[in-house]
């Protein structure tokens, strides 16, 4: 992913704001991020309790939602969760949840973890178009740092194994 | 995490000072769900069944000694916590739980926990990539008779978001009297917070850790392969293992009065004490072992320590005595046992426990 300010570097600040009840993204370089005054290094990876940071992005959301009340009633369709319910909890009903309730809980895990994207273990019965689609984001991941420190070695070589990787999800 | 991993250990007593005295034993645990299925806590108890029977089955050949937890005694799940094979959450009594363990009792797997499955390598000393190559491979054991929840961007889905990922949580079980004696410890598990790991006390929370215990472990979950987190891990507690050794070092140089005190009081408390609490015991045993550590004790082994740190615990003391006790009872007993296993003498038992 590149920085969505100069378009240059890849992005290795990820910051979730919500702003108006709405939840916003942003994906920048560090040195972009440091220009809109953002202390890169200050960034909460300080999880002495990563429940209580949990705790507090639920209670952000919780608050947001006040506002907007129509969204406190969605419930997920497989385990029947509802949205408040999670909010109030921080656990998930169902491995479906994680997808009905993406919009709010994308955001929190972004933020506990700061890391969107799982690059360990896939397990072996998985589909290989889902192997192959982990495998081709981690690659691509390495390629980008690669670049980033212009060890264009290291990428040449990254890119010929993205290359390798039977089709499937062609695009990442 | 077990003590007892240690002290099962063949080595002689210098080689086990050498392998075990900082580093007592290293884990790595995996959350896992099963695909389609509520979590336990949310799940019907028919579905929390059918996880429990599936799990087993699945479990059976690696793991043949299965308890199912649910109807049984507090003290019966005490003991299992206080060797650190089940977790706080399966202390209380949750419906449909389960444990499956091996003979040795290094690998576990518990069962509608938080999550439906939990599975778990215990290796002796600083070995975190053995633990989780041990973890890994009973999870691909499991994994031919489970299907699991995973998503391709977000890993295995786990009940709660801070395990989503690798659902992997690996840690270090490390005496560090010599950090907390020497009041270094707390500047240092601040700079770990700040790198994403954390630090709890084995048996206590905060600095004030109880007997100077500390579990160090990942906080982090996504965005790394397992073996780099594993390895990132290792290195820091390698790290911190030779600040550990420098501050004992120092403690002994710097404070010789107050180090030789502090081994000969704990050893002097520990043999001969009629009445004794939990918390005294394993705060006189972290002493008695740090006293063995910088050879200011010599009659009394490492070992021996480390499977007293497990023996004093309440649930052990009960099991051992085969009988339930009430508080002072226990205190006596534990007196007593202490005073068996450090005393001079070498009679075992005593009249009372017989
Ligand atoms: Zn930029
Ligand atoms: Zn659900």
């Amino acid at each position: 992913m590149l920085c969505e300010s100069c378009h240059q570097k890849p992005a290795t600040v990820h910051l979730t704001q919500i702003v108006d009840g709405k939840v916003e993204k942003h994906h920048l370089c560090e040195e972009c991020a440091r220009k809109q005054g953002l202390d890169v290094h200050a960034e909460p990876m300080d999880l002495g309790n990563m429940l209580e940071t949990l705790k507090g992005q639920l209670a952000q959301l919780k608050a947001a939602s006040g506002a907007a009340p129509e969204a406190g009633g969605a419930a997920c369709p497989s385990c029947g969760t509802t949205r408040a319910e999670i909010l109030k909890s921080g656990r998930m009903g169902c491995d479906r949840c994680y997808e009905t309730f993406a919009a709010e809980m994308l955001p929190v895990v972004l933020s506990l973890q700061h890391a969107d994207q799982h690059m360990g273990k896939v397990p072996r019965h998985a589909s290989e178009r889902l192997k192959t689609s982990v495998e081709q984001t981690r690659l691509r991941r390495e390629l980008d740092q690669a670049v980033a420190a212009e060890n264009y070695e290291e990428a040449a070589r990254l890119r010929d194994r993205i290359k390798a990787l039977p089709a499937g999800e062609g695009t990442a | 995490m077990t003590l007892a991993a240690a002290s099962d250990s063949p080595l002689s007593e210098e080689a086990y000072r050498e392998a075990f005295g900082v580093v007592l034993s290293s884990r790595v645990r995996l959350a896992r769900n099963l695909r389609g299925l509520p979590f336990p806590d949310r799940a019907p108890p028919a579905v929390r069944a059918d996880v429990l029977r599936q799990v087993r089955e699945a479990a059976a050949a690696e793991l043949p000694v299965q308890e199912i937890l649910a109807g049984t005694t507090p003290l019966f799940r005490q003991r299992l916590f206080e060797e650190h094979l089940i977790s706080r959450a399966l202390l209380e009594e949750r419906p449909e739980s389960a444990v499956c363990l091996d003979e040795s009792r290094r690998r576990a797997v518990m069962i509608n926990e938080e999550d439906h499955v939990r599975l778990q390598a215990i290796r002796a000393g600083l070995a975190l990539q053995e633990a989780w190559a041990d973890a890994n491979a009973l999870d691909d054991v499991l994994e031919q008779r489970l299907e699991y929840a995973f998503s391709s961007t977000l890993g295995y889905l786990t009940s709660c978001p801070t395990n989503v990922g690798t659902g992997m949580r690996a840690s270090a079980l490390m005496h560090l009297p010599g950090l907390v004696l020497m009041n270094e410890i707390e500047p240092i598990i601040r700079g770990l917070n700040k790198i994403g790991l954390t630090v709890r006390g084995r048996w206590g929370e905060g600095t004030a850790a109880l007997g100077h215990m500390f579990q160090v472990s990942n906080q982090i979950t996504l965005g790394l392969p397992e073996g780099r987190m594993v390895e990132d891990l290792e290195q820091i507690v390698k790290e911190l293992a030779v600040h550990e050794g420098h501050a004992r070092e120092r403690f002994r140089r710097e404070r010789r009065r107050a180090a030789a005190d502090l081994a000969a009081r704990a050893e002097g408390l520990l043999t001969s004490a009629r009445l004794m609490t939990t918390q005294e015991a394993l705060e006189r045993l972290s002493e008695l072992r740090l006293g063995i550590a910088l050879g200011l004790t010599k009659r009394i082994g490492m070992r021996t320590v480390d499977r007293l740190l497990l023996d004093v615990q309440p649930a052990h003391l009960q099991s051992l005595a085969e009988r339930a006790m009430d508080s002072e009872e226990r205190d006596e007993a534990r007196a007593d046992r202490l005073r068996a296993e450090l005393g001079r003498r070498t009679s075992r038992r005593t009249k009372r426990n017989a």
